[in-house]
């Protein structure tokens, strides 16, 4: 369970002729997880699959921007898997082409009309303002014999640079309001030889002139009902648009339905692209697949395939382990942990997949710092109630309050109360010494695990020398093992021993020796960094197991905190207790559990994964034909 | 940015700038033959990867632009909110290069390979959304799409200018204004010691774009005054608002160059051309680059400063590595390190 599944890995030689169905017979074993990496082989070096995927690109992209305007309905699954080849695929390509430039202008009407829409809006603003001035506003719509008017827009950011250059053309500009990003402007000048110039300035600063209505002079009502007016007829323009749309797609409504089918089912061959070289008429690819569905994969290529082919599989090269991807842990029960050992890494091919154990050891650990039967059970009421939108955090949930529930009937607790169920064990702060020193028993064997995972990991990878001598190896185990011993002699006896002794120094003078022959600087550095090493190895396993002890601190601190909250209870009348508890309860179950959820982790990550975990490689992700309902 | 960031930052710069070439360096590289010079800069796979002239010359530039937007990542790290926007906004300007090589793809028609070519691979904070640009058909579609991202106030404004004039030249002019108006913008964000040396640093390299421009749009391209000040973008340092009003509407190129502000006017006073013009200016930004380098206290400055003389760096050894790759002669080569002046008799008046 902790291995991860063998792979194997597969060299596939085609007829190109053959890449389609190829792709979709490997799509549909769900094994093949493509190695991208270029084939040995000098001559192998045509492309096989790139106008295949820019086709599909082009076309795939063409469907997406016409499903923005038309709606295409939702296509059943996939019942028949055929093959999609190139000539069919252009020729897709080609009318999406065809039916994306006519919707485009519809898009293109829409963006207009919706300009119209924010201009006319400007319009009536700029109306609004002028209903205020004690002018004649007639003598704006029109050039009079020496000034020119123009009354408009131009975006706010242009508004410094414009005034100048309208200076600069002997104009005037006076700006009488700003929206938004618009800033509504009047500029005056002689009318005479710059108008051209200036026309040309008021172009590039993006002017838009305000028309003046012929109907100033009439009343504000009747100005404001022309504009309404106006709108009106532009939200009758976009109706009429969409209207005209959806006449014109229904003619081929069929059609993009069945076109995204047959993007789909050409797909795999575009997710292949990159692994797929050829040489005249000879495709190779390669990809992973674990070694258990290998057979399965020829037989359907076999079956499938009816011009030539070859398929050749290996085991792994100890220099492709970084390569080689890792199956995800199958179990449903170990779901919500894979998630968040994922959170950290993916394991290397080989390395020990720390899913089952990180389980395990994370429900121990919530559960005992956390044993409550009530809490427990309204966390696991509340994973299982919300199991949907939670997803597969809601089994989490689950686990972890019943882990907690059962750690609960061991303390005898039930929502803070300490003596209304009997303890099949006891309660924490009855005895907090030995809390402690079991939980720095569970440190020193957690530690000790994580130490001989660590020296595992590196022995599969026949890594010997970080076996002995590395970080957390067979050296430093012996070491920490000697600490121990020695700490327990102390306590028990009063004294180290002397074996212990001479094995923590002989295990300290080991790694001193293997850091100083492996490190390359001047004496006094070298000197300097042994020391600083040894010193660190010391500190770090003693600071390391003392971390556990968090896991007893927080089983007392659950009980503590709960006489906390009877105490203040016990202060009120009836009501005021129950209302107290209740909140007491909340505020541990949403504070606590909260903290202690984040020290299992951290005790996890950093003193677990730390040691023993890469989390360096990635995850298998096979081929695969999406054949289901949801439009992509 | 706190103490420890500051002097993180500074160290950066600090252990960066000893990469900077000095004139010494410069002319011994300008003696290199290719394989050397692949061989000092690292470049030797990707001349042996590519095989035509044009593709070896791609990958270079590619290789050389990677390795300043590198340092750039690097040197943001430690900088607070404002300070990275400063520096990736000046960084920007290579998305930029981008979306005018996509926009002239998709105005000449071009097919989605060789556009590919052209572009630069940038990293995800400075790029555009490429992938989706490059679904657009054409560029009014390409602009809209654009308009959805962080890009919109550039693409709003290239593409009204692209409704009403159809022209590149416009549209181009309108996103170099736009993207050296939101670097000034990014600049006055700044109400700390920052904003001195950023806006003299900006502000130089202002006054070498304005003028530039100036004389380009005004005796080149032929705008009239007004036109020409649109398309500016005063600088914070010597060519301001006000200056920029008075010199556009001078008639010569001549008069233009008596009537910059000092030191202008004694550095381009003997400049017969826009070449000569732009030479002098680089050598100003370079120094003023230089100076804050040497003697801001601001981190950020600092670094904007180093990334500034690298990018002229990586420049001058791009432009040698493609004289050779070209074959040119070594007074061509020499001309462009700026080792030697240019002899050619193209004169001002000619450029006006």
């Amino acid at each position: 369970m902790l291995r991860p599944r063998p792979m194997k890995h597969v060299r596939l030689l085609v007829l190109t002729e053959d890449l389609p169905q190829a792709s979709l017979a490997l799509a549909q074993t769900e094994s093949f997880h493509p190695d991208t990496r270029p084939p040995t082989e000098s001559r192998l070096t045509g492309l096989p699959g790139r106008d295949y995927r820019d086709r599909y690109n082009q076309a795939r992209s063409r469907l997406d921007k016409i499903a923005k305007l038309i709606d295409v309905p939702v296509e059943e699954e996939i019942q028949e898997v055929r093959v999609v080849e190139l000539d069919e695929l252009s020729a897709l390509n080609d009318w999406l082409g065809q039916i994306w430039q006519k919707t485009s202008r519809y898009e293109e009407d829409l963006r207009r009309l919706d300009d119209q829409d924010r201009f006319v809006r400007e319009q009536e603003a700029a109306l609004e303002n002028f209903q205020h001035l004690n002018i004649d506003l007639g003598m704006l719509r029109s050039r009079t014999r020496f000034l020119d008017f123009y009354v408009g827009i131009v975006p706010r950011e242009n508004l410094r640079q414009l005034e100048g250059a309208v200076a600069l053309a002997d104009h005037l500009l006076h700006l009488y309001m700003q929206r938004g990003e618009n800033a509504h402007v009047v500029i005056v000048g002689p009318t005479g030889t710059k108008e051209t110039q200036l026309s040309a300035v008021l172009n590039a600063a993006g002017f838009q002139p305000i028309p003046i209505p012929d109907t100033l002079d009439e009343t504000p009502e009747q100005i404001h009902n022309e504009l309404e007016a106006q709108r009106q007829d532009i939200r009758d323009h976009r109706e009429g648009v969409f209207q005209r749309l959806s006449e014109w797609s229904r003619g081929f409504s069929d059609r993009l339905v069945e076109a995204r089918r047959t993007l789909r089912l050409a797909e795999p061959l575009v997710t292949l692209d990159p692994s797929l070289h050829s040489a005249g008429h000879l495709a190779y690819l390669a990809g992973w697949v674990p070694a258990s569905e290998v057979d399965g994969l020829a037989g359907r290529l076999r079956e499938t395939l009816s011009l030539p082919f070859e398929v050749q599989a290996r085991d792994p090269l100890p220099e492709e382990r970084k390569l080689v991807p890792t199956v995800p842990v199958r179990s449903r029960l170990l779901q919500p942990f894979a998630l968040l050992v994922k959170q950290y890494g993916v394991p290397e091919y080989g390395e020990v997949d720390p899913t089952p154990l990180f389980a395990v050891t994370f429900l121990l650990m919530f559960g005992s710092m956390f044993g409550d039967v009530g809490q427990g059970a309204v966390i696991a009421a509340l994973g299982w109630y919300f199991r949907t939108k939670l997803g597969r955090f809601g089994l989490f949930g689950v686990m972890a309050g019943l882990s907690s529930v059962a750690f609960g009937f061991l303390y005898g607790s039930i929502f803070g109360y300490e003596h209304v169920l009997p303890a099949l064990w006891m309660s924490p702060i009855h005895d907090p010494i030995l809390m402690l020193k079991i939980a720095l028993g569970y440190g020193v064997v957690f530690l000790v695990i994580a130490c001989l995972l660590a020296i595992y990991n590196r022995v599969v990878i026949r890594n010997w020398s970080g076996a002995v001598f590395g970080h957390h190896g067979l050296v430093n185990l012996v070491f920490y093992l000697s600490l121990v011993w020695g700490g327990l002699n102390l306590g028990t006896r009063g004294a180290f021993g002397n074996l212990p002794t001479i094995l923590v120094i002989a295990s300290l003078g080991a790694l001193a020796w293997y850091n100083w022959r492996h490190l390359e600087a001047p004496l006094g550095e070298k000197v300097l960094v042994v020391f600083i090493e040894t010193l660190e190895t010391i500190i770090g396993y003693v600071s390391n197991t003392l971390s556990f002890l968090r896991v007893a601190a927080f089983s007392l601190n659950h009980v503590a905190l709960s006489i906390a909250v009877f105490t203040l209870a016990n202060m009120m009348g009836a009501f005021g207790h129950i209302l107290t508890v209740i909140l007491g309860n909340l505020f541990v179950l949403v504070l606590e559990g909260g903290i202690v959820m984040i020290q299992v982790m951290r005790l996890q990550y950093y003193e677990g994964f730390s040691r023993y975990f890469s989390g360096d490689g990635h995850e298998f992700a096979p081929l695969r034909l999406r054949r289901g309902t949801a439009p992509s | 940015m706190s103490s420890a960031d500051r002097a993180y930052l500074n160290t950066r710069v600090a252990v960066m700038a000893t990469q900077l070439l000095d004139p010494d360096t410069i002319g011994s590289l300008s003696q290199m033959q290719l394989p050397e010079l692949a061989d000092r800069f690292h470049l030797t796979p990707l001349l042996e990867e590519q095989q035509s002239p044009r593709s070896r010359s791609r990958a270079i530039e590619q290789a050389l632009i990677q390795l300043l937007l590198g340092e750039l990542q690097i040197l943001i790290r430690p900088m607070s909110a404002a300070e990275r926007a400063v520096v990736l906004a000046w960084g920007r300007k290579y998305a930029l290069f981008n979306l005018k090589s996509l926009i002239r793809g998709k105005l000449h028609d071009l097919d989605q390979k060789e556009i590919r070519d052209n572009l630069f691979d940038l990293p995800a904070n400075i790029r555009l959304p490429e992938q989706e640009l490059f679904r657009a058909e054409n560029v009014l579609e390409l602009l809209r799409q654009l308009e959805a991202g962080p890009h919109s106030l550039i693409a709003r404004q290239a593409r009204e200018i692209y409704e009403q004039r159809r022209e590149p030249f416009a549209l181009e002019a309108a996103i170099d204004q736009r993207y050296y108006a939101g670097l000034v913008r990014q600049v006055m964000q700044f109400h700390d010691d920052n904003l001195q040396p950023l806006q003299h640093l900006v502000g130089a390299e202002l006054d070498r774009i304005d003028l530039l421009w100036l004389l380009r749009f005004r005796f080149s391209y032929q705008l009239s005054p007004s036109e020409t000040f649109f398309q500016l973008v005063p600088s914070m340092r010597l060519l301001h608002r006000d200056r920029l009003l008075g010199l556009v509407n001078l008639e010569s190129f001549q008069r233009v160059i008596d009537s910059l502000p000092p030191p202008l006017d004694a550095l381009l006073a003997e400049s017969q051309t826009v070449i000569d013009v732009q030479r002098h200016m680089g050598r100003y930004v370079a120094r003023e680059a230089r100076r804050i380098l040497r003697q801001s206290p601001s981190g950020v400055a600092r670094a904007l400063a180093y990334l500034m003389l690298r990018e002229m760096d990586l420049f001058l050894l791009f432009a040698l590595v493609q004289g050779r790759l070209l074959n040119l002669s070594s007074e061509v080569v020499d001309i462009a390190l700026e080792i030697t002046e240019p002899t050619c008799p193209w004169s001002g008046a000619k450029a006006a």
